[in-house]
């Protein structure tokens, strides 16, 4: 049984363990509460709030979500309160000297991140803002100050946004949670990127991947279950197109979840896997779905539920719960929800994440055969401005008061200044805009016939808040139109030294005058029959010929040497 | 001398009465009639009442309503699928992809769309609905979902009916190279489905088929008679005949028209004139012009070779 009590004003959950004492302070804040321009301030605070506590032999870390962030220890009651009372004493006196510090650290936690097949499906279903930001690279980084994770910490960071939980007997003594007070902060509203669905969008990572977005019930987890036996068995079992399939659920703390199921596929098998992964769907859409699927899937659930830890296993969703105002069942609820699903639930949940589907599938295939719509990579509007020619193509960047577009081949492409999310700034006058439908615009101004002031047309438009200034390039890697890289080839080709100059045409001149002179000289034979009777004449001629042979050879090894 | 031959029947109903009537019931809209009718059918003749509903609009019209009537009906939604495909590629027409034009492939591709979406419905509600698996294989290849998935879509058909001649021959073509496949596959499958049936069984006929393609690719006459009389092909030929046509075991049973008219042109083109007559002679009035037509004007060839089939190896 969880116990509910408080610490220092922050409720307090509290759960039986056999094993060593775990507790977790979690805070309702995550990234889906940021914005792109801002984007990795709730995790450089987490870092920062860590920092200090250096290399302490402790099982302790954080973790930022997109709905909430969490500070976890397992260790001795007497670890556990100095760990958290540190935590919370730190978030309310930031250790700013190590702003710069942990800010390289993040990055390089970013750039060393392998990255995850799906780690893009967030954009594309929400756009660059709120549940779609963990997408994105941590650009918010660069322009954060001490006074930003201060505002941001005395916001989100408080006694009243907080929930304090622990596997164990007791709350450890000692621990002081000194943390401001403030209010409960609601999750915020998901914003959308897809004017239909069910949508997919291509992306080449070998992998098929369904994002759903259902209400949230019992019936989600068994579905997810099903769903996951069933691609088992058409792909993997049946027909052998793949490794992996699996799925999982989250729940987005605003009464829905998200559901994923991922099945990965050898590359000449895609199309293949994209084909039976759909047929999976259709068949539980139409509500064909096997009662021994369902029996399997609650009898599994229910046993997790029977098992010791289980209420200590289950503390950190239930503060999240807590934290987003979602209803906490108690074990027996639990139970008698799992075993009261229904194959008519389970037809109504398919029917749901198939309405709601996003589809993620790999390069070279597509699915709107089966109905899916393509998800929008291009804008409705174009802005109203001046026309600037791509110096290479038929693009055409149109830049004005409002809001710029570029349109070429590969549709139109528009960012309002106002409702930009973010416009990376390079020192070489290269700027990248992104629309809050996650819509990019990257220009290269030295691919278009632009005047600088026009450039300062966007810079200015672009609120400042949005602006990110980006490191500087290596020269080699700005990109050049055409007739630059021809001219800088021209130039950059190897030459010659001035000896071989010299000699090949020294050699030209010579091998022309012998050459010329034995060529007369035989025209000559031939005209006059009197020379043709010389014999020695023809001597003379042969000897002629051989040293034009050898004369030109310096111009004929230079050549060759040249092309080797 | 002897009296001339009338010109050959193509209408399918003419070798399948059956044809005739379902088409009839379509017609009168009698669903039930035509149920009943198809109902009764092996998974062949199922198959091919299916595949033949037609593809006129009145068609269409009749079997939308059936099926919005009754969405779990199996034989609703693959007939519906299967005029939506048919209707779809007469648009597009037969030809080659560069002499198609943007407007016709877009409707070409959205008749192929709505058709599939029907028959993913009927396939996921009854996964032992061939003919509806059949209708998928042709779907994928013109919808270009790619050959992989062509062959999930067959392979989930042959969990239910291993040798599905109809399935083979839709399958066959997504093997050969004009839609993205290989020679080697063409005939790899179509050895695959000859070796695997019990004798006299018709399916040898898709190694011809196999042949007959990569022969008439060449382009002209000679070289097709020439890369047909390579002895290994022709071994393949002879081979694949003695497993169907020639067994004792042959029946005249669906489809028997197509395969012994694939024979006689193969023969034909080969110069094997007494063997083609035999087939012309056992097809009686009977005619299928499906291959015929890649040398011109389907029936007339078709006439053409079975006349000259008669003069050089005699009518038996």
């Amino acid at each position: 049984m969880i116990q509910q009590l408080e610490t220092d004003g922050v409720p307090t959950l509290l759960a039986p363990t056999g094993g060593p004492m775990r507790a977790g302070l979690t805070f309702r804040v995550g990234t889906a509460d940021e914005t792109l321009a801002r984007h990795g301030i709730t995790h450089l605070l987490e870092h920062l709030a860590l920092a200090p506590l250096g290399t302490a032999d402790y099982h302790f870390n954080g973790a930022t979500a997109p709905i909430f962030t969490t500070f976890h220890m397992q260790g001795s009651e007497q670890d556990i309160a100095t760990f958290l009372t540190a935590v919370c004493a730190n978030l309310t006196d930031l250790p700013t000297a190590r702003l710069e510090v942990e800010k390289d650290i993040l990055r390089t936690e970013w750039s060393s991140q392998g990255g995850a097949a799906s780690d893009d499906i967030a954009l594309w279903r929400y756009g660059a803002r709120d549940f779609g930001l963990s997408s994105y690279p941590e650009w918010g980084l660069a322009r954060l100050t001490a006074e930003d994770l201060r505002e941001w910490a005395a916001r989100w960071f408080t006694r009243e946004n907080a929930v304090l939980w622990i596997a164990g007997d007791r709350v450890p003594e000692g621990l002081r949670l000194t943390l401001p007070s403030g209010t409960r902060q609601p999750v915020p509203a998901a914003s959308s990127a897809l004017p239909t669905t069910p949508a997919y969008f291509v992306e080449g990572s070998r992998a098929v991947v369904l994002d759903a977005v259902v209400r949230r019930r019992a019936a989600v987890g068994v579905f997810a279950d099903v769903l996951e036996r069933e691609l088992f068995r058409a792909l993997r079992q049946d027909a052998g197109l793949s490794y992996t399939t699996t799925t999982g659920y989250e729940p987005r703390g605003d009464g829905q979840v998200t559901l994923r199921a991922i099945a990965d596929a050898l590359a000449e098998k895609q199309d293949a896997v994209l084909g039976g992964f759909i047929d999976v769907l259709a068949k539980l859409r139409v509500g064909r779905i096997e009662q021994s699927d369902l029996d399997a899937a609650v009898a599994k659930r229910v046993e997790m539920l029977a098992t010791a830890e289980v209420d200590a296993a289950r503390l950190p969703d239930y503060a999240v719960n807590l934290l987003t105002g979602q209803r906490n069942l108690s074990l027996d609820e639990h139970r008698a929800e799992l075993k009261a699903v229904t194959l008519a639930e389970l037809h109504e949940v398919a029917q749901e994440v198939c309405a709601s589907a996003l589809l993620m599938v790999p390069d070279g295939t597509r699915a709107d055969w089966a109905g899916f719509t393509p998800a929008p990579t291009s804008s409705e509007t174009v802005a109203a401005g001046t026309t600037h020619h791509s110096r290479d193509d038929d693009g055409r960047l149109l830049i004005g008061p409002e809001a710029v577009s570029y349109l070429g081949g590969g549709g139109r492409l528009t960012v309002t200044y106002a409702e930009c999310a973010v416009m990376l700034a390079w020192p070489d006058g290269a700027r990248q805009l992104i629309a809050p439908d996650a819509i990019v615009l990257h220009i290269e101004p030295t691919l278009f016939d632009v005047h600088p002031a026009a450039m300062n047309v966007i810079d200015a438009g672009v609120p400042a808040d949005r602006r990110v200034a980006m490191p500087p390039r290596d020269p080699e890697s700005i990109p050049q139109p055409r007739a630059v890289r021809e001219i800088r080839e021209y130039l950059a080709r190897p030459k010659r030294a001035w000896w071989e100059v010299l000699l090949m045409v020294l050699s030209g001149l010579a091998t022309l005058a012998v050459g010329g002179f034995t060529l007369l000289l035989v025209i000559g034979m031939f005209i006059d029959p009197e020379l043709d009777g010389e014999n020695w004449m023809w001597g003379v001629v042969a000897v002629g010929w051989l040293l034009t042979v050898i004369l030109a050879l310096p111009i004929v090894l230079l050549t060759r040497g040249r092309r080797r | 001398m002897p009296a001339p031959l009338p010109p050959p029947d193509f209408a399918t109903g003419a070798a399948y009465p059956q044809v005739s009537t379902a088409r009839a019931a379509l017609a009168a809209g009698d669903w039930s009639a035509l149920r009943a009718l198809v109902d009764a059918q092996d998974p062949h003749g199922r198959t091919f009442l299916v595949d033949h509903v037609g593809d006129g609009p009145e068609v269409g019209e009749f079997l939308q309503r059936v099926y919005a009537e009754q969405p779990e009906d199996p034989l609703a939604g693959a007939m519906l699928g299967a005029h939506l495909i048919h209707a779809g590629w007469r648009i597009r027409s037969g030809l080659r992809a560069q002499y198609v034009s943007r407007e016709q492939f877009a409707q070409f591709f959205d008749h192929l769309r709505r058709a599939e979406q029907v028959l993913i419905d009927v396939t996921a509600r009854h996964p032992e609905e061939v003919a509806a698996w059949t209708q998928r294989v042709t779907s994928a290849r013109g919808l270009e979902v790619g050959q992989a998935e062509a062959r999930r879509r067959y392979d989930r058909l042959a969990a239910h009916q291993p040798h599905h001649l109809p399935a083979q021959t839709q399958l066959l073509q997504q093997f050969c190279p004009k839609w993205s496949g290989t020679w080697e596959k063409t005939h790899a499958f179509a050895r695959e489905c000859a070796e695997a049936v019990p004798p006299g069984a018709p399916n040898a006929v898709l190694v011809v088929e196999g042949y007959l393609e990569q022969a008439l690719d060449h382009g002209n006459t000679a070289a097709t008679s020439e890369f047909l009389r390579l002895p290994q092909v022709r071994g393949q030929i002879y081979d694949a005949a003695q497993r169907s046509i020639w067994h004792p075991e042959f029946r005249h049973g669906w489809g028997w028209v197509s395969v012994r008219s694939v024979f006689a042109l193969a023969f034909c083109l080969m110069h094997e004139w007494t063997p083609a007559a035999q087939q012309f002679a056992a097809l009686g009035n009977l005619g299928d012009d499906w291959l015929f037509s890649y040398l011109g004007d389907g029936p007339k060839e078709f006439q053409r070779f079975r006349d000259k089939a008669y003069a050089k190896g005699g009518r038996p």
